[in-house]
């Protein structure tokens, strides 16, 4: 996308009139830069060529680093003290099992949090930049990136492939 | 369902965030009163000692534990829910999963203050943290009690964590809808969510391992509590089917919390088209499922008692039936097992009347299971000389009726400032319907 590019959104009823949208508006030589919806979309990642996600690599990170933190605390408390009660021996395995699944769990969800901030990209305050409120509700909002000459062709096509209403025009 | 529209259900539940009426707030006030009861009340016992409480000699867990484990089951329903009904992709849970989430992590933090009641010197609870001192002294993590400490903190934090991810697609439809100090707000929960393809793929894989991980840690989470009780030696709690037999019991009175709940939010909030017959009814199904696994529980409880030929095991279990607490222990029996079985009757199960009166029932029932397994163990164990009777006092009921005013009051607030029902989630089921 140039510098001097122009974003127009066009807002559809359905998923399969967006989708239809986004393959002529592709076909046409636009740039279909993002697609908001009201739900999630594997057809429109699909259109649009997004990579899976990545957030299971924070998530496993996390529940390793987690498992051995629980045991390590477990160890390192137990052996600051190392008094044998109830013929228990000092590093007890099962116990400290429990401790370590629990510190997994916990870990695992954290670092799942953490793929969530920087994957999604939250907090975004600059969310409204080509954003329709509608878009939240019940409609699909296709964001197409143009140059200001090709921009008349465009809204043209936007209207041409069922478009119910351009959206403001960013640049 | 068929004549729902992504329109339709927006209007529907963002019309219950609409001001609310005077009886809500006499409601509220009504709630709040008894919250600050129960608070006096552990003021009172904080200020004058634990021996207000009816717990001495040989019953030193009383009300206090037996509402903890009693809550900590609530909030097992809510779990199972939103994250294991989620992964069995069972699409009649859509529309109660966010009211269970919801129960869940409201009951988890009531739960979470038993513990710290029942310590008397709640000031001293850091000494249950892993934190460095000058002695040199940690907790015990041999220990099931610190087994628990964790466990209930983790779940605390991965429930609420997996409840707002929950509604963030929400929180900015609500934004999106708002106007004034309510959008500022909306606008900074909902951290600026735009719906965008690469916000929906992350999301959804990232909701997919919250229930993922959420389902071992519900099963974890209540088989640690089932442990403070069976890793000791006391007949009636030392065996081996306390884990899945708590597990059963709290997922069994936390669908019948769900109903007590669902069934008056239905009602009042005019969810019936989103709450549909069919959703209770499934509800009520498990409920038999759950019913039936807890009688299985407790016939193996009395037959290992008797095949064993333990006779202090084989008194306890006679003496639970037949002894002081034979009430509470049929009460037990009754509510939990056979009550539930008029769930089977499809004229039952899809009248609203009968399945909230049921709902009711089994929460009783459930509560006294507690009782009945924490005070009768205690109060009858090896020596009859150590024989006792435990009987609640004015200040445990006080802090009981406490928590149970908390928890409803802060339903009551949640359903009236935050979406009841999950938008996102019902339009993703009417969407794959229509496909």
């Amino acid at each position: 996308m140039s510098a001097d590019a122009i974003i127009v959104t066009g807002l559809y009823n359905t998923q399969e009139e967006t989708l239809a949208a986004v393959k002529k508006i592709q076909e046409k030589g636009f740039e279909v830069t993002e697609v908001h919806s009201p739900i999630p979309s594997d057809a429109l990642a699909r259109a649009l060529g997004r990579k899976k996600s990545r957030i299971g690599w924070f998530t496993l990170t996390g529940g390793i680093i987690g498992f051995f933190s629980g045991f390590a605390l477990a160890v390192f408390t137990s052996t600051r003290w190392d008094l044998i009660v109830s013929g228990k021996p000092i590093i007890s395995w099962i116990p400290f099992f429990v401790i370590a699944f629990e510190f997994t769990i916990l870990f695992a969800v954290l670092g799942n949090v953490l793929g969530i901030v920087t994957q999604v990209g939250l907090p975004d305050p600059d969310y409204e930049k080509n954003y329709d409120p509608e878009c939240s509700g019940s409609m699909y909002g296709i964001e197409v990136a143009s140059t200001p000459e090709d921009a008349d062709s465009l809204r043209d096509l936007l209207d041409h492939t069922g478009s119910i209403k351009k959206q403001r025009e960013n640049l | 369902m068929s004549q729902l529209t992504f329109q339709t259900i927006n209007t529907t539940v963002l019309d219950t965030l609409t001001r609310p009426g005077k009886a809500y707030w006499c409601m509220i006030a009504l709630l709040f009163c008894g919250a600050v009861m129960g608070a006096s009340c552990w003021a009172y016992q904080i200020i004058v000692g634990v021996g207000v409480a009816g717990m001495n000699t040989p019953v030193h867990w009383g009300t206090y534990l037996i509402n903890f484990v009693f809550w900590v089951g609530i909030a097992h329903s809510g779990t199972l829910i939103s994250a294991i009904l989620f992964l069995f992709r069972a699409q009649w849970r859509n529309p109660i999963a966010r009211a269970a989430e919801t129960m869940t992590v409201f009951a988890v933090c009531i739960a979470g203050l038993f513990p710290f009641i029942h310590l008397g010197r709640a000031w001293l609870v850091f000494y249950m943290l892993p934190l460095p001192n000058q002695r040199t002294l940690w907790p015990n993590f041999q220990s099931p009690l610190m087994f628990d400490v964790i466990a209930i903190s983790t779940y605390l934090t991965v429930s609420s964590l997996f409840w707002y991810t929950g509604l963030l697609p929400d929180l900015a439809i609500i934004r999106d809808r708002s106007r004034g100090m309510r959008k500022k707000i909306f606008k900074v929960l909902s951290l600026g969510w735009s719906g965008k393809t690469g916000q929906w793929i992350n999301y959804s894989r990232a909701y997919l391992l919250f229930a993922g991980l959420a389902t071992p840690l519900v099963i974890s989470v209540h088989s640690v509590v089932s442990w403070d009780f069976a890793l000791s030696v006391i007949p009636g709690w030392h065996t081996t089917i306390f884990a899945p037999y708590f597990v059963a019991g709290a997922i069994h009175s936390g669908l019948a919390m769900v109903l007590t709940l669902c069934i008056p939010l239905r009602k009042i909030l005019k969810y019936e088209a989103l709450i549909t017959m069919n959703v209770l009814e499934s509800i009520a199904k498990t409920i038999v499922f759950t019913g039936i696994i807890v009688a299985f529980s407790y016939a193996t409880e009395v037959f290992i008692a008797w095949y064993s030929h333990n006779s202090i095991e084989m008194e306890t279990f006679w003496w639970r039936a037949f002894g002081h607490y034979a009430p509470e222990y049929w009460i037990m029996v009754v509510c939990n097992t056979v009550i539930p079985l008029l769930y089977l009757s499809k004229k039952i199960r899809t009248h609203v009347i009968p399945l909230f009166i049921i709902s009711i029932f089994v929460n009783i029932g459930m509560w006294f299971e507690r009782f009945v397994i924490i005070a009768g163990s205690v109060a009858h164990d090896f020596l009859p000389n150590a024989w006792g009777h435990y009987r609640p006092t004015w200040v445990e009921g006080g802090i009981m009726v406490g928590a149970f005013s908390l928890f409803f009051f802060l339903f009551l607030l949640f359903v009236k400032h935050l979406p009841s029902v999950s938008m996102t989630e019902m339009k993703e089921m009417i969407h794959h319907k229509v496909e």
